[in-house]
């Protein structure tokens, strides 16, 4: 077995962004009263730049399966929000996968790498990408700048499915059709 | 290769490249703070000995 490490190697591997997760708990969630902003128990709680980074934040945190029903976790491009009023996602929108309780931790993982190694053809319209463990299954949004540019999203949507090795049908949502229509937005797009 | 940092200037990693340092970084960055709400996403014990469940990756 390797050495654990302490702090960062000599021999580092940056990232081409820094990114910042962030979390949102049911406890921080209900202590709010309701006239407060919905968002406003997010926070970000490290901000990484090279690959040993990222290990060492992902190995000492609960995968989804292991997180409290009704937290979000977010992994988001440094200074961007995982806000539908943060101004690089507000003209934005998200791919969603669902998976049943307990089985996207390898899904998270999987698009966390996929993200964070570039692996997207169109990686700069990624914002970010956050887990919903929910009571009967846990979701994974991938939320995305411009959801007008389909050609982008497209690209997105179905390269996600093949990292994920996904094969239902996923749907896109524009953040704005979201906060008007809540659950009943509908897909503008789907793969 | 697996890794292309020359190519059009983006640090791209591949899915195996970057799962092979998985098992090697298994503290916690130093200067990482643990509030009290943190506490409750990170694995148990982690102010004891690295705790990691590779079962899951």
């Amino acid at each position: 077995a390797s050495k654990p490490s302490k702090g960062i190697a000599p021999q580092s591997h940056a990232l081409e962004h820094s990114w910042t997760f962030w979390f949102d708990s049911p406890a921080a969630k209900s202590a709010k009263t309701k006239q407060e902003d919905w968002g406003s128990s997010i926070r970000p709680i490290y901000t990484f730049s090279t690959v040993e980074e990222f290990w060492s934040i992902y190995n000492n945190i609960r995968h989804p399966s292991k997180l409290a029903i009704g937290t979000d976790f977010h992994c988001f491009k440094y200074k961007i929000e995982p806000k539908w009023e943060d101004p690089v996602c507000a003209n934005g929108g998200k791919w969603t996968v669902t998976f049943p309780k307990g089985k996207s931790d390898t899904s998270w993982l999987y698009t966390l790498l996929g993200m964070i190694g570039e692996q997207f053809d169109h990686g700069d319209e990624i914002c970010g990408a956050v887990v919903n463990v929910r009571n009967r299954q846990e979701k994974i949004s991938i939320w995305t700048k411009n959801a007008i540019n389909e050609a982008a999203q497209l690209s997105i949507g179905k390269q996600w499915k093949g990292f994920l090795d996904y094969n239902e049908t996923i749907g896109f949502i524009f953040h704005e059709d979201a906060m008007r229509h809540e659950r009943s937005a509908k897909n503008k797009y789907v793969v | 290769s697996d890794k292309d940092g020359h190519g059009h200037g983006a640090k791209k990693y591949s899915r195996d490249f970057l799962l092979k340092f998985s098992m090697q970084f298994t503290e916690l960055p130093e200067g990482f703070e643990i509030m009290s709400d943190v506490a409750e996403i990170l694995n148990a014990h982690i102010n004891t000995s690295p705790s990691i469940d590779y079962d899951s990756l």
